[in-house]
C-alpha cells in the first residue's frame, strides 16, 4: 500500500537548527527535506492524525551540532520528542484533546548542549474542547493551556478561552507569547521560572476588525496585527504599564496624556499604533525580519510584500502564482520559505527573494465553476509511466509521479497571468492522455462575462523528450462553435482523437502532417476534424473507445451509439437509461460496456455489445469507473449519499469491484472523502512486487484518489496489505557538504595561507675566524647602524663555547 | 544557482484567431546578399534606341562596348565613364553584336548594312577593315574566345554563316544556308577557337566546326523549340545554354546534344544571356567564386541561374523591356541594356577603397620619416565615459548577463496595474484591431470589460464605436464584436442619444449592419444554391 498526496500547507513548516533542513506536516508523518536539493530525506511516522505544529530545539554549542531534536503536536492529542536526524521518537506526551497549535516559549533559553541545568519546559497548547457541543453557537470550543513537558502534567487553570482553537504567535525571544480573538489581540507575558495560569501578566489590545494573524518584533516591543480586510496595525510600546516591573512606572504611565498616543485605541496599553493598508483581503501571515527593520506580510493575491518598519515603503515579490500561508526564516540568514495555497513551499533566496527551490506537493482540489463542468473525471493518467495529470488553478496541467509522491512538470496550458485574488473565469475542464502517453488533450474553458466573449478551446499535445514534457501541437478554437465539450478520449493504436460536446455533435480528430511551402518543404503536423457525427441533435456527454480501436461509443442523453470511427457511420444504438449518462467505458477487451448517469435517477449499467442489451445495472451514484487493461474486472467509486446508510459522514464513499459476468462485487471498501476522487487501474509495477506474488492472476493495482487529492495504491485482489512498498527507503539525503556563511558564501573559500614563515633552508656559512676584522669594513653608507653592528662585534669577540653536535 | 522558477509575466493575446504564420524570416542568402551588394545606377549615354548588345573586353580593365542605334559606345572599365572616342560611328546604318578580340586591342561589329567592321581601340578614327560578304544585316559577330587574333566569325539574316581571316578580308569558309532562317545568335566554344555554336530563328541550334570540309555540315545540331535568341557555351564547353521562347535550355554538347534542364523563370521571351561570376573580394584572385548564368527578358527580370544546382538563385527586376546583358569579368559591374536606350548598371565599390588603403600602407612603410601618432590630450569627452562599453567578450571571460528586459506594450503595463479602462483606451488608440480584441478579452477574463465601457468617456466612447463600426462585421472577431456593440449601445443609450456627435457613429453602425445582413442573405442564397449540388455530388 502505498499513500501520498498529501498537504505540505496544512500547518506552517520549521527549519532545522543549521537551515539545512525543512520540517513539513504532511498529513500524520513529517517529512524533513533537505533546502539545498529539495528532496526528501526522511519521515517521521507516529501521530495518529494530522500533525499541526513543530517546535525545533535550537543547538547552543557547534560541537553538538549534529543533534536535533523537535517537538511535534497533532491532533490526535499528542506531543512527541524526536531525534529527526536518526529518525526516532524519543518521547511521547499524551494531553488527550486535539491540538491546533502548540509553541514552548522558553525552548529558546535551554538549548541543547548547553551545561546549564535544564529548566522545566512548557508548552503553551491551543487545543479543541471535544466535550463542549459543536452545534452550539456560542460554545468556546478553542482553549488555550499550558503544559509541563518535562514531567508532563497540565498546568491548572486556562489561559483563554476562544470560540475556535487559533493559532498562537510567539516572539523570539520567547517572551511573549500571544492570540488573535475576534476584535482583539490577547497578550501574555511569559514568565521566567514556574507558571501559574493566574499569575501570568495579559493585555488586551482593540480593533474595530476582526484579527486574523499577529507576529512580535525579535527585539522591540512592538506587536503587528493583521485583519480580515486585509489592515496591518502595528501598536509600538505595547504593555509599557502592565509587563513593567516596577509599579512606579506604571503610575507614570497612567498619567501620561492620551494626546500622546496616536492611532491607540481607548485604554490600550501601547504607546502608539499605525494601520497600514494595502492587501485587499485578509492578511494570512506576518512576520518580522530577524533584523527587525522589515515587516512581511502576505495574502490572497499571492504577493509577499515587505514592509520597511521606519518609513512604511513597500517592496513587492509579485507572481508567487498562489495565495500565500505561512512565511518561516531559517538561521540561515540568506534563506527563508514561503508556503502557498497551491501545497508549493518555495525557498527564497533571502534579500534578492529569488526563489531557490520549490518543493512541489500535488495541487490541491480547486472548486471550478458551476456554470460548465467537466462530467467525468478531472484526472487523467499515463499509466505506463505512473503518472497523474491533473488542472491546477493558474491554467496547468501537473504531472504528479504515483510511485514516488514527487511532482514531475507541470504544463501551462493558458498563457494568462493568473490572479489569485479574482474569481475563475479560466479553467482547464478536460484532460485527456492516450493510452501510451504520447499525446495529450486538453479543454480550457474561458466564462463569458454576461454571455460575451466565452471561449472553449481544444488543444492537442505532443509529448517531449522528458517524462511529463508537451509541447503544444494543435490549438482549435471553439470546436463545437460555443458548445462545451463533454469528453475528449484517443483511439488505442491510432492518431486518433474523439471529442464530444453538449451542442449535439462529436468530432473525430486526426493527426495528420502535411507539406507547406513548396520551395521550403516544411514539415508540418497538426490535428485536423475528420469527421463530424450527431444522433438526433441530442447532446453528446460521454464518448469512448474499445480496447482495440475498433469501436467508437458516444453517448446521445440517455442511449449509447456505436460508431465506425474511420468511416463514421452509425452501427448500433444500444437501449435507454434513466437519466443521461455521463461516463461510458469498455470493459478489458471484453465485449461489454460500462455506463454511469448521474443526476436524480443515478444508474450504473453493464451493456452487452453482442446483442446490444443492458446485462446488468445498479441504482448507483458513481463517481468514477475504472476498468483493467485487459480483465474483465473494473471498479466503481459510489457515493454513499445514493446508499441508505445515515450513520456515515456525508462525501464517504465506497470502492465496489466488479467481475462483468457477475453484478455481486468481488469485494468493497469503504473509503472518506470520496466527493470528487478518482479511480484507476495501474498496470503491475515489476519493482514494486516480490517474485512470489508473480502466479498468473491478474496484478493490477487500484488507486484512488480522493477528494483532497491524497491518494493510495493498493492491490485489490489480496488482503494482505504489505506486498507493495514504495521503493523509497533508498536515502535521498545529500551528501553533507559544508555551509558558507558570509565571505565564504559570497567569495568561497579563502586559500590556507599558512602562517608559518616560510621554511627556507639555512645556508651554511663558514664564520671567518676573525669576524671583527671585517665587520667593520666598507664604506659607511653600506654599513648597518652601528646599534646593530655593535652587538655583532662584542658577540664576535667572545669565545663561542662549541656547540652540543660534540 | 537555479533560475528564478517563478512564472513570467503574459502579455495578452488575441486567441480568437491564430497569429498569421509566422512568414519565413527574410534571411538573405549569401547569394542574394551578393547580388545586392551591387549599387545599382543608370549608366548616362543619352540613348534612345534599343541598347542590342553589351560586351565586356576579355582583359582588364574590361572596357564595355555597347550597341545602339548606329554607333557602338565604349566605357571604361573601371570608372563606366565614356571613353574618349567613343561612340564609334562609322556605321551607315544600325549597329549590332560587337566583339572584342581575345586581347582586347580590336573590336568587330556588325551592322544593319552587311557590312562587318573591325576597329582598332586604343585611338579614334575609321574601321581597320570591312569585311563585305553579307547581302542582309549582320546580327553576329564573334570572335574566337581562344588565342585565335586573326579570324572572325559572322552570321547575317541571310543565313549565311562566314570564317574571315581580318587582315586579308577575305573569307576562309562560308557556309551558305547555314539555317533557314535568320541567325541570330552564336557563341564560339571557350575552349576551341575553330568550334562556334549558331542559333538561328528555325528554331535549330547548329554547332560547326571550320577544321572539317566546308561541306555545309554542322557538327551537331538540335532543335531548341522556339526562335533562338541567344546562344551561350558554359565555361567547360561541355554545355550549352540556348535561350528562346520564354525558356532557357541546357544542352550536353559533348554528349551528342541532349537536353540537360530546362529552366522556365521567364514570363517572355528571354532575349540575352551572360556568364557572371561570383566574387567576393575574399576571393578576388582569378577563378575565384562560382558561376552563373545570367539571362535576360523582355518581362523585365534578370534571372540568375545556378547551372550546377539547376536553380534560380536571385532574380530582380528592371522597369523596362530588357534586350542584352553584361557582367564584367572583375565581377564588378553588372549591366543590362532595355528596349528604351537606358542602360542599368550595377557596380561594386570595394575595390577602390582597398586600393586605398594598401596604397597608404605602401607609403608608410617606404617613407623614411613617419610622423608618430598625435598624442590625444585626456580630456572628459563623451568618448571618454562611454570607454570600454563596446568591448567584445573574450572566449575565455566569464558573462555575467543582465537579465533581458521584457518589452511590454502600454496596455499591458496598465493592466499590469488593475487600470482596465486606461488599459482599453490605450489600445484602442493604437488602432491594431489584433491588440483590441486582445486587450478586451482578457478584460472579459476579468469580468472588467462592461465596466470599462461604462466607464468610458465622450471622447473614448468615439473611438470606440469607430473600432466597431469598422471590424465589428469582420468575420474573424464579429461572433464577439457584434455581442459587445448591443451591450455598447444598450449601456450608453443615454450618452449617444444626448451627443450629436455620437449619433454619427450609431448612423455608421446601422449602415453597416444593413450592408452586412444584406451580404448574409446572398450568401444564405448561394448556400441554397450549392447545397443540392453537394447532395447530389455525395451519392
Amino acid at each position: 500500500m502505498i499513500t501520498g498526496g498529501q498537504s505540505f500547507v496544512s500547518s506552517p513548516p520549521a527549519f532545522s537548527h543549521d537551515g539545512k533542513k525543512l520540517l513539513v506536516c504532511t498529513g500524520r508523518t513529517v517529512s524533513v527535506f533537505s533546502t539545498s536539493t529539495g528532496m526528501l530525506i526522511t519521515e517521521l511516522e507516529g501521530h495518529a492524525d494530522r500533525v499541526t505544529s513543530i517546535v525545533v530545539i535550537p543547538v547552543a554549542v557547534a560541537a553538538s551540532k549534529f543533534v536535533s531534536y523537535c517537538w511535534t503536536s497533532s491532533l490526535d492529542g499528542i506531543i512527541c520528542y524526536w531525534d529527526f536526524s536518526v529518525p526516532e521518537l524519543v518521547k511521547k506526551v499524551k494531553v488527550g484533546l486535539p491540538i491546533f497549535s502548540m509553541v514552548i516559549p522558553n525552548v529558546s533559553r535551554n538549548p541543547v548542549g548547553s551545561n546549564e541545568k535544564m529548566s522545566t519546559l512548557f508548552a503553551y497548547l491551543s487545543v479543541e474542547d471535544i466535550n463542549k457541543p459543536a452545534d452550539q453557537h456560542k460554545a468556546l470550543r478553542g482553549q488555550i493551556q499550558i503544559y509541563n513537558l518535562t514531567n508532563s502534567h497540565r498546568v491548572k487553570g486556562l489561559l483563554a478561552e476562544t470560540l475556535n482553537p487559533v493559532f498562537i504567535s510567539v516572539s523570539k525571544s520567547g517572551e511573549y507569547i500571544g492570540i488573535p480573538n475576534k476584535r482583539k489581540l490577547h497578550i501574555w507575558k511569559v514568565p521566567g521560572k514556574d507558571c501559574k495560569c493566574d499569575e501570568i501578566k495579559k493585555i488586551k489590545l482593540y480593533h474595530t476588525k476582526k484579527l486574523s494573524t499577529l507576529a512580535f518584533h525579535p527585539y522591540e516591543r512592538m506587536v503587528a496585527g493583521g485583519d480580515v480586510t486585509g489592515r496591518i496595525l502595528i501598536w509600538r510600546g505595547f504593555g509599557k504599564r502592565k509587563f513593567s516591573e516596577n509599579l512606579q512606572a506604571t503610575g507614570k504611565g497612567r498619567t501620561t496624556n492620551e494626546e500622546e498616543r496616536p492611532g491607540v485605541r481607548g485604554d490600550d496599553d501601547a504607546d502608539s499604533c499605525a494601520t497600514w493598508h494595502w492587501h485587499s483581503s485578509e492578511i494570512k501571515f506576518l512576520f518580522f525580519s530577524s533584523d527587525g527593520a522589515y515587516l512581511y506580510s502576505g495574502a490572497k493575491e499571492g504577493v509577499l510584500v515587505i514592509w520597511q518598519l521606519d518609513t512604511g515603503k513597500r517592496k513587492y515579490k509579485p507572481r508567487l502564482g498562489s495565495p500565500l500561508l505561512y512565511f518561516t526564516d531559517s538561521p540561515d540568514p540568506s534563506l527563508s520559505c514561503i508556503s502557498c495555497a497551491d501545497n508549493q513551499i518555495h525557498l527564497l533566496k533571502m534579500p534578492t527573494m529569488e526563489i531557490k527551490k520549490s518543493i512541489a506537493g500535488i495541487k490541491l482540489p480547486f472548486s471550478s465553476p458551476d456554470g460548465y463542468k467537466g462530467l467525468g473525471s478531472e484526472f487523467a493518467y499515463d499509466h505506463a509511466a505512473g503518472l497523474v495529470a491533473l488542472p491546477t488553478k493558474d491554467y496547468c496541467v501537473q504531472f504528479f509521479s504515483l510511485y514516488d509522491n514527487l511532482e514531475v512538470s507541470e504544463v501551462q496550458v493558458c498563457e494568462k497571468n493568473f490572479q489569485p485574488a479574482d474569481d475563475v473565469t479560466i479553467y482547464v475542464a478536460l484532460i485527456s492522455l492516450s493510452a501510451d502517453g504520447f499525446v495529450m488533450g486538453t479543454v480550457d474553458v474561458k466564462l463569458p462575462e454576461e454571455r460575451l466573449g466565452g471561449l472553449v478551446s481544444l488543444k492537442f499535445w505532443k509529448h517531449g523528450s522528458r517524462m511529463g514534457e508537451y509541447s503544444l501541437s494543435t490549438v482549435i478554437y471553439e470546436p463545437h462553435s460555443d458548445a462545451g465539450i463533454s469528453a475528449l478520449a484517443f483511439r488505442p493504436g491510432h492518431d486518433m482523437a474523439v471529442s464530444s460536446s453538449f451542442g449535439g455533435d462529436f468530432k473525430v480528430w486526426v493527426h495528420s502532417s502535411y507539406t507547406e511551402d513548396t520551395d521550403q518543404m516544411l514539415q508540418k503536423s497538426g490535428w485536423r476534424c475528420q469527421s463530424i457525427g450527431s444522433y438526433k441533435k441530442k447532446p453528446m456527454t460521454a464518448a469512448a473507445f474499445s480496447a482495440d480501436g475498433s469501436v467508437l461509443a458516444v453517448a446521445a442523453g440517455t442511449v449509447v451509439t456505436l460508431w465506425d470511427p474511420d468511416s463514421n457511420i452509425l452501427v448500433a444504438i444500444i437501449g435507454d437509461t434513466l437519466s443521461p449518462i455521463t461516463r461510458l467505458s469498455f470493459i478489458g477487451k471484453s465485449e461489454y460496456l460500462v455506463s454511469s448517469s448521474k443526476g436524480s435517477k443515478p444508474q450504473l449499467s453493464v451493456w452487452s455489445t453482442s446483442n446490444l442489451s443492458m446485462y446488468w445495472s445498479y441504482k448507483l451514484f458513481a463517481q468514477d469507473v475504472s476498468c483493467t487493461a485487459d480483465g474483465s474486472q473494473f471498479a466503481v467509486l459510489a457515493n454513499h449519499n445514493s446508499l441508505d446508510d445515515t450513520t456515515t459522514r456525508d462525501g464517504d464513499g465506497v470502492i465496489l469491484l466488479f467481475d462483468v459476468e457477475n453484478p455481486v462485487p468481488l469485494a468493497t471498501w469503504s473509503v472518506q472523502k470520496a466527493k470528487r476522487g478518482g479511480l484507476t487501474f495501474l498496470p503491475p509495477n515489476p519493482s514494486f512486487h516480490d517474485t512470489k506474488c508473480k502466479e498468473g492472476k491478474d496484478t493490477s493495482l487500484l488507486l484512488y484518489i480522493n477528494g483532497d487529492h491524497e491518494y493510495v495504491i493498493f492491490d485489490p485482489h489480496s488482503s494482505e496489505e504489505n506486498q507493495i512498498r514504495r521503493n523509497a527507503q533508498k536515502s535521498q539525503a545529500p551528501p553533507e557538504e559544508a555551509v558558507r556563511f558570509g565571505y565564504a558564501s559570497i567569495y568561497g573559500e579563502l586559500p590556507d595561507i599558512s602562517l608559518k614563515k616560510e621554511q627556507i633552508p639555512e645556508i651554511p656559512f663558514v664564520p671567518s675566524e676573525r669576524p671583527w676584522e671585517t665587520i667593520f669594513s666598507g664604506s659607511s653608507h653600506v654599513l648597518p647602524p652601528l646599534t646593530k653592528l655593535c652587538s655583532a662585534f662584542l658577540a664576535s669577540l667572545l669565545e663561542k663555547r662549541p656547540s652540543g653536535n660534540e | 544557482m537555479a533560475a528564478d522558477p517563478s512564472k513570467p509575466l503574459f502579455p495578452v493575446e488575441s486567441s480568437h484567431h491564430p497569429k498569421p504564420p509566422s512568414r519565413k524570416p527574410q534571411t538573405l542568402t549569401a547569394e542574394s546578399k551578393f547580388w545586392r551588394s551591387f549599387k545599382n545606377s543608370e549608366l548616362a549615354s543619352g540613348l534612345i534606341l534599343p541598347v542590342t548588345a553589351l560586351e565586356f573586353s576579355p582583359v582588364p580593365p574590361h572596357d564595355l562596348a555597347a550597341a545602339s542605334s548606329a554607333a557602338v559606345y565604349l566605357f571604361d572599365g573601371a570608372t563606366l565613364s565614356p571613353k574618349p572616342f567613343s561612340p564609334l560611328s562609322s556605321f551607315s546604318d544600325v549597329a549590332y553584336s560587337p566583339s572584342f578580340r581575345c586581347d582586347g586591342a580590336l573590336l568587330a561589329a556588325g551592322g544593319e548594312s552587311g557590312i562587318v567592321q573591325v576597329f582598332r581601340l586604343d585611338r579614334a578614327g575609321h574601321a581597320l577593315r570591312r569585311l563585305r560578304a553579307h547581302a542582309r544585316p549582320v546580327r553576329l559577330v564573334r570572335y574566337p574566345r581562344v588565342a585565335d587574333k586573326l579570324h572572325i566569325f559572322s552570321g547575317g539574316d541571310d543565313a549565311l554563316l562566314s570564317y574571315w581571316d581580318v587582315p586579308s578580308e577575305t573569307q576562309v569558309l562560308s557556309f551558305p544556308g547555314a539555317h533557314h532562317d535568320y541567325i541570330r545568335a552564336g557563341s564560339p566554344s571557350p575552349v576551341s577557337s575553330e568550334v562556334i555554336a549558331t542559333g538561328s530563328y528555325d528554331h535549330t541550334v547548329k554547332v560547326w566546326d571550320v577544321r572539317v570540309s566546308s561541306n555545309a555540315n554542322p557538327v551537331l545540331g538540335f532543335s531548341h523549340g522556339a526562335p533562338v535568341e541567344s546562344v551561350l557555351f558554359l565555361p567547360s564547353g561541355g554545355l550549352l545554354a540556348t535561350a528562346g521562347g520564354n525558356c532557357v535550355k541546357i544542352w550536353d554538347v559533348i554528349g551528342g546534344g541532349r537536353l540537360v534542364h530546362t529552366v522556365e523563370g521567364h514570363n517572355k521571351t528571354v532575349t540575352a544571356m551572360c556568364l557572371g561570376r561570383m566574387r567576393n573580394n575574399e576571393s578576388s584572385g582569378r577563378g575565384g567564386g562560382e558561376s552563373r548564368l545570367m539571362s535576360v527578358s523582355i518581362d523585365g527580370y534578370l534571372k540568375i541561374f545556378d547551372f550546377a544546382a539547376y536553380k534560380i538563385t536571385h532574380s530582380m527586376r528592371y522597369p523596362a523591356q530588357l534586350l542584352s546583358v553584361g557582367f564584367s569579368p572583375s565581377g564588378l559591374a553588372r549591366v543590362v541594356g532595355t528596349s528604351n536606350g537606358t542602360i542599368y548598371m550595377g557596380k561594386k565599390k570595394m575595390k577602390e577603397k582597398e586600393g586605398d588603403i594598401f596604397g597608404a600602407k605602401v607609403v608608410s612603410e617606404f617613407d623614411t620619416f613617419a610622423p608618430g601618432p598625435v598624442k590625444h590630450v585626456l580630456r572628459p569627452n563623451f568618448r571618454y565615459f562611454r570607454r570600454g562599453q563596446n568591448e567584445k567578450p573574450q572566449e575565455t571571460d566569464y558573462i555575467v548577463k543582465r537579465a533581458a528586459k521584457v518589452k511590454l506594450a502600454e496596455y499591458d503595463k496598465l493592466l499590469k496595474e488593475f487600470r482596465h479602462k486606461d488599459a482599453l483606451v490605450a489600445a484602442l488608440n493604437q488602432k491594431n484591431p489584433n491588440s483590441i480584441v486582445a486587450v478586451m478579452e482578457e478584460l472579459v477574463a476579468r469580468k472588467k470589460l462592461l465596466k470599462s465601457v461604462v466607464n468610458l468617456d465622450t471622447d473614448e466612447l468615439r473611438l470606440l464605436l469607430g473600432f466597431l463600426h469598422k471590424y465589428a462585421t469582420m468575420p474573424r472577431y464579429a461572433r464577439f464584436l457584434m455581442g459587445l456593440a448591443k451591450r455598447v449601445l444598450e449601456l450608453r443609450a443615454e450618452d449617444i442619444r444626448s451627443k450629436d456627435e455620437l449619433k454619427g457613429y450609431v448612423r455608421n453602425l446601422k449602415r453597416m449592419i444593413a450592408e452586412e445582413i444584406k451580404i448574409q442573405h446572398s450568401l444564405q442564397e448561394i448556400q441554397g444554391m450549392i447545397s443540392p449540388l453537394l447532395v447530389i455530388a455525395g451519392r
